[in-house]
């Protein structure tokens, strides 16, 4: 073999080509993470989302979007009353009635952006257990509170959504009276405001959905709510647990993480043809150096096995550069969609695929022009400019 | 004593497209052990395939190629390439130095093809680097070094695990006449102090004069014997 100090040096030969490769890969692995980020960051919170305790009850019809149904408000106090098994905390029971809508809303300083709104009543926090109030107070009439995300999904800066100041739906203006948490879910980007509220403002006189969480005991279950939507037929109901909402939801998005990918493998077989053509270059200059090292007595393998720990040391040194570049640039930044707003996080296996690539960057993509290099017999290669 | 090389009946053919090419047909030769032989032509003349037959370099349609007693002709690539490890010094006209190794480097890869430590490589690399005259040079990068030196790193390569065979292809084709000479005269010492079989392929008839016999192909085909030069 020959010795790693050789495709150590060989790096260096050419810093141009080293510098495009080290970029190019860097490009493909940087792309290769943001993708899986961002299918994991959303896969995440919309599992996050749905709790397999919490069963939602909406409008038939309308099981795949919440902003679309409709539920008669009295329904609510009907499931409280007919169905067993539902969680109770000091006496009341976690059966909450919402309404969820998406609006146009002014910040304290002009931004007119569309927002995830959702009218509430403070027996809300009995089936969002995942909701905890950062600052202030839960909102009350012509008050909201806003999730610590919300500003990301609205594209402002946090300070203008700071508790205090006043957001404007239409030309109603509400005070901003908490802000709470709502960790790796899609509440986080919504806000709040007081359902009743939220119904005169939207001139609505109906709830969008009705969440009930079964009790922790096991006493109750989604069977005893969808025969609550059977004996009341009359109010045209379908129950459907919180977390296979979610997941159908993660169905629908599925499209856009097609797109992803495909931007994605796009831009990086744009940046592979590239380097491959500067490694053809790059190794035909080398035809005769190899021919040389064969005349001596150095085999086939042990010189592909050279250009390969060349490539490879070229293309882990992108990688390594994709995720210094990734730490700093993709790490904890949110994004926003639709339904909320998730984080992309350089987990162990966001890290691990962006390895990959970049070790099959180095020997798949160095294959061609490596067997081309050391394809031609030795007399003809010895003989090659 | 049995001949280094001996070549029977070697017929070398390539076929390119539709046509068959044969640049030697059914040559013999002997060359004994410790001789320096020059083998001279026109271009075409099928010298540096007799070169690269005899250097393991490339494999005969037929015949033999017996180099002390074994026949390499009938050697598989992977088999040529450890014979070639162990038994050839290839020197080319443009030296084929490695750019990004120094003299030294370029002169241990032969040696790491071995089992020797480092510290055995290093007595060996620097002897043969001073038998070549660059003990000095050592440190010194291919493009910091005459072409005069170059080829003088390329010997001190071909001969630094002791090959009983060196093959050069125009050694002295790309230097100035002194630097040529000096060269022809680092050879003539390998070949009659250091017993080492040398066949240098060249165009130049006064590099051909300094070895001890000469050889001229026509055609693939031996025309001429040349002088045999008695060395001291």
């Amino acid at each position: 073999m020959l010795p790693f100090t050789y495709a150590l040096r060989n790096l260096f030969r050419d810093p141009s080509r080293l510098a495009q490769t080290v970029g190019g890969s860097a490009v493909v692995v940087l792309l290769l993470i943001a993708a899986v980020a961002l299918n994991q960051g959303m896969d995440t919170v919309l599992s996050a989302s749905g709790s397999p305790q919490n069963v939602i009850l909406v409008g038939k019809g309308s099981e795949e979007s919440i902003e679309r149904s409709e539920v008669e408000i009295s329904a609510e106090s009907a499931a409280a009353t007919s169905i067993s098994g539902i969680e109770s905390k000091l006496g009341v029971l976690a059966v909450s009635g919402e309404i969820a809508y998406q609006a146009p809303i002014t910040t304290a300083s002009g931004v007119e952006e569309q927002a995830l709104l959702r009218g509430v009543l403070e027996k809300s926090l009995l089936v969002h257990t995942t909701v905890s109030l950062l600052e202030g107070h839960f909102p009350g009439p012509g008050e909201a509170m806003v999730g610590h995300l919300a500003h990301r999904k609205i594209g402002v800066d946090k300070d203008d959504l700071a508790v205090g100041k006043s957001l404007k739906f239409g030309d109603t203006e509400v005070k901003i009276s908490g802000r709470f948490a709502a960790p790796g879910t899609v509440l986080e980007s919504e806000i709040w405001f007081d359902r009743n509220d939220l119904a005169s403002l939207t001139q609505r006189g109906s709830l969008s959905s009705i969440t009930i969480r079964l009790a922790e005991d096991g006493s109750g279950s989604i069977d005893d709510v969808e025969l609550f939507t059977f004996q009341r037929n009359d109010l045209e109901l379908s129950a459907i647990r919180e977390d296979h909402y979610y997941d159908k939801l993660s169905v629908f998005y599925k499209p856009i993480k097609i797109m992803t990918w495909v931007t994605a493998a796009l831009v990086a077989a744009g940046a592979v043809f590239g380097g491959l053509n500067t490694l053809y270059a790059a190794f035909a200059a080398r035809i005769k150096e190899m021919a040389t090292l064969q005349s001596i007595g150095y085999t086939r393998v042990a010189l592909f096995v050279s250009l390969i720990q060349e490539s490879l040391l070229a293309t882990l040194t992108g990688t390594l550069l994709a995720f210094i570049l990734a730490y700093f640039l993709l790490d904890g930044r949110t994004v926003p969609f639709s339904i909320g707003t998730f984080t992309l996080t350089l987990t162990p296996t966001v890290l691990f695929s962006g390895l990959v690539a970049g070790i099959l960057l180095g020997t798949i993509g160095t294959l061609p022009p490596a067997i081309r290099c050391l394809l031609p017999s030795l007399p003809k290669a010895l003989r090659s400019s | 004593m049995n001949p280094l090389i001996s070549i029977k009946s070697v017929t070398k053919s390539f076929t390119k497209g539709t046509t068959t090419i044969t640049p030697l047909e059914n040559l013999s030769l002997d060359v004994p052990r410790g001789e320096f032989l020059s083998l001279m032509g026109p271009s075409g003349s099928g010298k540096t395939t007799l070169l690269n037959l005899i250097a393991g370099i490339d494999t005969p349609t037929s015949g033999e190629i017996l180099i002390d007693g074994n026949d390499i002709a009938k050697l598989s690539r992977a088999q040529l390439t450890r014979w070639r490890a162990e038994h050839v010094g290839y020197i080319f006209q443009l030296y084929h130095l490695v750019p990004i190794l120094s003299a030294y480097e370029n002169v241990e890869l032969p040696l790491l093809l071995g089992n020797l430590g480092k510290s055995e490589r290093k007595k060996k690399i620097l002897s043969a680097l001073d038998l070549v005259g660059l003990g000095d040079r050592a440190d010194h990068r291919p493009s910091e070094l005459s072409g005069g030196q170059e080829q003088r790193v390329a010997i001190a390569r071909a001969i630094v695990h002791d090959p009983e065979l060196l093959v050069a292809d125009e050694p002295t084709g790309d230097l100035d006449r002194e630097s040529a000479d000096s060269i022809l005269n680092l050879l003539d010492t390998l070949a009659t102090k250091h017993e080492k079989t040398i066949v240098m392929v060249t165009h130049d008839p006064k590099a051909s004069a300094s070895a001890h016999r000469a050889l001229q192909l026509e055609k693939g085909q031996f025309i001429e014997e040349g002088h045999l030069l008695t060395h001291a």
